[in-house]
C-alpha cells in the first residue's frame, strides 16, 4: 500500500526554517499589541494636551452636570451671502445685539471661590 | 581660571536641575499651624467643595465656550465673508475677529492651565500634606482669576466688533450719500 505524502513540514524542512519564520505569528501579536499601545499612549497625550479632556463630562466626578450641557446653540446664524445695503448692516447689528447679549450675560469664572476664607480654613468657624 | 569656570558651570547646572524641585515649596506662603490644623480637621469637607466646584466649571467651559466659539464662526465670520463678498472694506472687522480668537485661544490654553491645577489640588492628600495642598490650591485660585479676565476680555471684543460694525454702517451712509 503507498503511503500518502503528509501535509505537516518534515524535522528537516523546520530545521530550515530561520528563527523569525518559526515565530512568525507569535512576532505578529507582539508587533500587533505594541502598536496598539503606543497608538493608546498618543490618543491619551492628544487628548490631555489639546483640551479635550476638560470638556469630557462623560468622565467620573462630571456625571452630576452631564446632563445640564446645552445641546442647543444659543447663537442664531448670520448668512455670509447676499447683498450689503444700511438695511441689512441694520440687520445684522440687530441680531448681534441680541446674540451679544446671550453671550455677555454670564459673567464665568467670577467671584473667588478658592478663597481659604470661602473654604472655611483661613480663621476658626466660629470667629 | 579653568577650574573656576567648570565650578561655575557645575554650580549653574545643578541650580537648574535643583530649582524646579523646589518651585512648589517656594511658591506659596506656609499655614501657620492652626490654619495646618483646620485643614487637616475639614479635608474632606473642603475636597468635597472643591470637587462641586471643578464638576460646575467644567459645565461653564462647556457651555460658555460654544457660546463665544458660535460668536466667531455664527456672526464675526460670515459678517466679514459678506461684505468682503460685496468687495466692501472690512479689515476693523477682521482686525478685531482675529483679537477675539487670539482672546478665545487664550481663554481655552488658561482654562486647561486653571483645570489641571485645581485637578491636582483634588488629588493631594490634605491631612498628611496641608502645606502642599494649599499652594496648588492658591496656584489654582491665580489661574482661575485668569480665566476670569480672559472672559471680561472676550466681552470686551464682543463690543468692539459691534462698535466697528458701527464705524463701518457710517462710513457706508456717507459714501452712499
Amino acid at each position: 500500500m503507498e503511503e500518502k505524502p503528509s501535509l505537516l513540514p518534515t524535522k528537516a524542512a523546520l530545521a530550515e526554517l530561520s528563527f523569525w519564520d518559526r515565530h512568525r505569528l507569535s512576532l505578529l501579536l507582539i508587533i500587533t499589541v505594541v502598536i496598539a499601545l503606543v497608538m493608546t499612549v498618543i490618543s491619551v497625550v492628544i487628548y490631555n494636551s489639546t483640551g479635550a479632556a476638560q470638556l469630557d463630562l462623560s468622565r467620573p466626578g462630571y456625571r452630576s452636570v452631564s446632563d445640564k450641557v446645552e445641546k442647543t446653540d444659543e447663537i442664531d446664524t448670520y448668512s455670509a451671502s447676499g447683498a450689503v445695503n444700511k438695511d441689512t448692516i441694520q440687520e445684522f447689528m440687530k441680531l448681534y445685539d441680541a446674540q451679544a447679549t446671550k453671550a455677555k450675560a454670564v459673567d464665568a469664572f467670577n467671584g473667588d471661590p478658592l478663597n481659604p476664607e470661602v473654604l472655611e480654613f483661613s480663621a476658626p468657624s466660629g470667629e | 581660571m579653568r577650574r573656576i569656570f567648570f565650578v561655575a558651570l557645575a554650580s549653574l547646572l545643578t541650580a537648574g536641575l535643583l530649582l524646579p524641585l523646589t518651585g512648589s515649596s517656594v511658591n506659596a506662603e506656609d499655614l501657620t499651624p492652626d490654619q495646618a490644623a483646620r485643614v487637616k480637621a475639614n479635608c474632606v469637607s473642603i475636597k468635597n467643595s472643591l470637587s462641586q466646584l471643578h464638576a460646575s466649571d467644567a459645565l461653564l467651559r462647556v457651555n460658555r465656550g460654544q457660546v463665544y466659539e458660535s460668536m466667531a464662526t455664527k456672526l464675526m465670520d460670515t459678517f466679514n465673508d459678506r461684505l468682503a463678498g460685496n468687495r466692501l472694506d472690512n479689515k476693523a472687522m477682521t482686525t478685531v475677529t482675529s483679537n477675539y480668537r487670539s482672546a478665545l485661544t487664550t481663554f481655552r490654553a488658561d482654562y486647561i492651565a486653571y483645570e489641571q491645577k485645581l485637578s491636582e489640588a483634588i488629588k493631594i492628600d490634605c491631612t498628611t500634606q496641608p502645606n502642599t495642598f494649599h499652594a496648588a490650591l492658591e496656584d489654582a485660585r491665580t489661574l482661575r482669576t485668569k480665566v476670569h479676565d480672559d472672559v471680561v476680555r472676550l466681552h470686551r471684543i464682543i463690543d468692539d466688533y459691534r462698535s466697528s460694525v458701527s464705524d463701518f454702517l457710517l462710513n457706508y451712509e456717507r459714501v452712499s450719500t
